[in-house]
């Protein structure tokens, strides 16, 4: 048991807040939670060192041995494919504990990818990083399930990422899609969703909770083919679907560090308002008329529909407060989008009130929840704004002055209230 | 009882798993042992593969052909037909975008790289542009060719391809009548 949990435990019967019965069956209850808990460090070395042996099998074949014949790197392609495979079966079979099957599942992960990398040397087969790395994947894709493997799952997030990436961004030639790419997603999302649904508290549910939402974060912009303004709009409404998924109870009665879909969403949104709040986006969708009929155009409107079917959802099960503006930015944004106004001030206008009332609405939840990181939060995303509005505004370098100065102030001060305002909190409820 | 479920599941994918390489494998074998075989004049240079590690990749002299048709996308599909010059080498015969059924020369799948307007020349992306190598070797590869052109002309470094059905296995690349792996040996041993 956790010692600082004995010692308050100590304290409280030496307090007299709880019997001595008491006290030694919360004891006996921590005590049978930890027997059946895995030993978790345990589960951790053993997939530490599959990972480390399948990587170092995957570079020792990488060196390409010219003396050997090419029956004798044939066998060393299948090798460790096999010994995987006997160690997976041998898991399942017996039914073995996680540790076996998280350490075993890894290597065999390593083993697939080590094999076919050699046989692409003996027949200096060509082939892109990515096309590899797609056959890789599938092939390992139903181990996640079969063995119920964590690190599976995230190897398999990792590597569908590192694969979208390799197809789809590129420098030199014209950019392609990696429409297998939803494949992978659609392989890894049923895994999240039994995780969320079985141990929405474990520190690994967390884990996917930020990687999932980075993955398709990072790869959003491979579906950009031509019309870069179409980009912004599908990240405006990605992020809009994480805020609106990471404000359901779900994620939301949770610990902040764990929602990665609350923070990543929030983020990403403030970035795309404080990024179109200057007039560039504007002055080309002035001058460019849009193709409907395009592929970032439906990109963009699935992942608007998906966003605005979380938001009605949410609406339906009464979850939202409804003075945060923050849910509904993905649907203010495409309209302004979509209807351009012809000129660039009066998008530019409602963008830059968007992110004020955003970063004025966060202030509030922040006192209201007494909460210093989410106070710092919103004041933070109005000095960005007065910053940015630096750039293209002409003001006397005085004026700029005061108002950093003012500003500072207000940091200084709303803290402070804050602080004063939770110190007398404190004592009422002493008293 | 589950668990042998799971299990028999396993086996299949374990049987995907081999399949795959081993496939890989018996593709590649069945064209080195009955696919006709071209020598490509070639030029390599060395990066290298994360995963797969050093190779030396290969650029080729006969990959443009001429035509009047102007009209080719870039990474679109093709199929090249190969002759033989009159030293041996290959060269495009003729390029399409179809099968062509009663042509009887050997062809492969390549993939279009771009379309000259002004010299009226398609030019092609073979698809064995990778010769892979032992990671010391790989640079010293590329430094043997470079000196090895530099007193001499492109007509002793090639690649030794084997082609049946429009599918290319890259066999060997040869510098003056010796494979580059035992050649690069030489050069390092006599340095």
């Amino acid at each position: 048991m956790n010692s600082k949990i004995q010692s308050e435990i100590k304290e409280l019967v030496e307090q007299q807040v709880i019997s001595e019965g008491i006290a030694s069956k919360i004891e006996a209850y921590y005590q049978s939670k930890k027997d059946n808990a895995p030993n978790r460090l345990f589960t951790v070395f053993g997939v530490l060192g599959a990972l480390l042996v399948g990587l170092g099998i995957i570079l020792i074949l990488a060196h390409n041995w010219d003396d050997f014949s090419r029956s004798m790197k044939t066998f060393f392609a299948f090798f460790p494919l096999v010994i995987g495979h006997g160690f997976v079966g041998f898991s399942i079979l017996k039914n073995k504990t996680k540790v076996w099957k998280e350490a075993s599942g890894t290597f065999l992960f390593f083993a697939v990818g080590s094999s076919m990398s050699l046989i692409s040397q003996i027949y200096n087969i060509p082939g892109s990083v990515s096309s590899f790395l797609l056959t890789w994947i599938l092939l390992c894709a139903p181990l996640i399930y079969l063995l119920k493997s964590h690190m599976l799952a995230i190897l398999h997030i990792l590597f569908m990422t590192y694969y979208a990436t390799d197809y789809g961004y590129s420098f030199l030639s014209s950019s392609n899609t990696p429409w297998f790419y939803i494949l992978l997603l659609a392989l890894a999302v049923p895994y999240c969703l039994q995780l969320l649904k079985n141990n929405i508290d474990a520190n690994i549910t967390s884990i996917f909770n930020w990687l999932l939402p980075l993955s398709l974060i990072i790869v959003l912009g491979t579906f950009i083919v031509k019309i870069g303004e179409f980009g912004v709009l599908m990240y405006v409404c990605l992020f809009g679907l994480f805020y609106n998924i990471g404000k359901m109870p779900l994620f939301d009665n949770r610990k902040l560090r764990r929602n990665g879909y609350l923070i990543l969403g929030s983020l990403g949104t403030i970035y795309m308002l404080i990024i179109t709040s200057f007039d560039w986006l504007w002055k080309d969708r002035i001058k460019n008329t849009l193709d409907i009929n395009s592929q970032e155009f439906y990109v963009s409107l699935v992942l608007f529909l998906m966003a605005f079917g979380v938001l009605v959802y949410s609406y339906s099960k009464s979850w939202i407060k409804r003075y945060n503006l923050s849910h509904y930015i993905f649907v203010i944004f495409s309209v302004i989008f979509f209807i351009g106004f012809g000129n660039k001030f009066i998008p530019l206008t409602i963008i830059n009130l968007l992110i004020l009332i955003i970063a004025l609405i966060t202030i509030k939840i922040g006192a209201d929840k007494f909460h210093f990181g989410i106070l710092n939060y919103g004041l933070l995303i109005i000095a960005i704004l007065i910053v940015c509005r630096f750039f293209d505004t002409d003001m006397s370098f005085v004026l700029r002055g005061l108002l950093f100065v003012g500003f500072g102030l207000g940091f200084f001060l709303a803290n402070y209230l804050m602080l004063k305002k939770q110190k007398e909190r404190k004592l009422n409820v002493k008293n | 009882m589950k668990s042998l479920y799971i299990f028999i599941i396993f086996l299949i994918v374990a049987a995907a798993q081999l399949f795959v390489p081993a496939q890989m494998i018996l593709n590649r074998e069945d064209v080195l042992k009955t696919g006709m075989v071209f020598k490509f004049k070639t030029r390599p240079i060395d990066p290298e593969d994360p995963f797969r590690g050093k190779y030396i990749s290969l650029g080729f002299e006969a990959t443009s052909y001429n035509t009047m048709d102007s009209i080719w996308e870039r990474n679109q599909k093709v199929y090249a037909y190969l002759d033989i010059d009159s030293l041996g080498f290959a060269k495009i015969d003729k390029v399409s975008r179809e099968l062509l059924i009663d042509d009887d020369k050997d062809f492969l799948e390549v993939k279009v790289d771009r379309y000259d307007n002004y010299s009226n020349k398609l030019n092609i992306e073979y698809p064995f542009n990778r010769y892979y190598m032992e990671e010391t070797k790989a640079y010293d590869a590329e430094v043997a060719v470079r000196e090895n052109l530099r007193d001499s002309v492109l007509t002793n470094v090639y690649a030794l391809v084997h082609i049946k059905n429009g599918v290319s296995v890259l066999k060997d690349v040869i510098i003056n009548d010796m494979s580059i792996k035992d050649y690069v040996k030489r050069e390092l041993e006599s340095n």
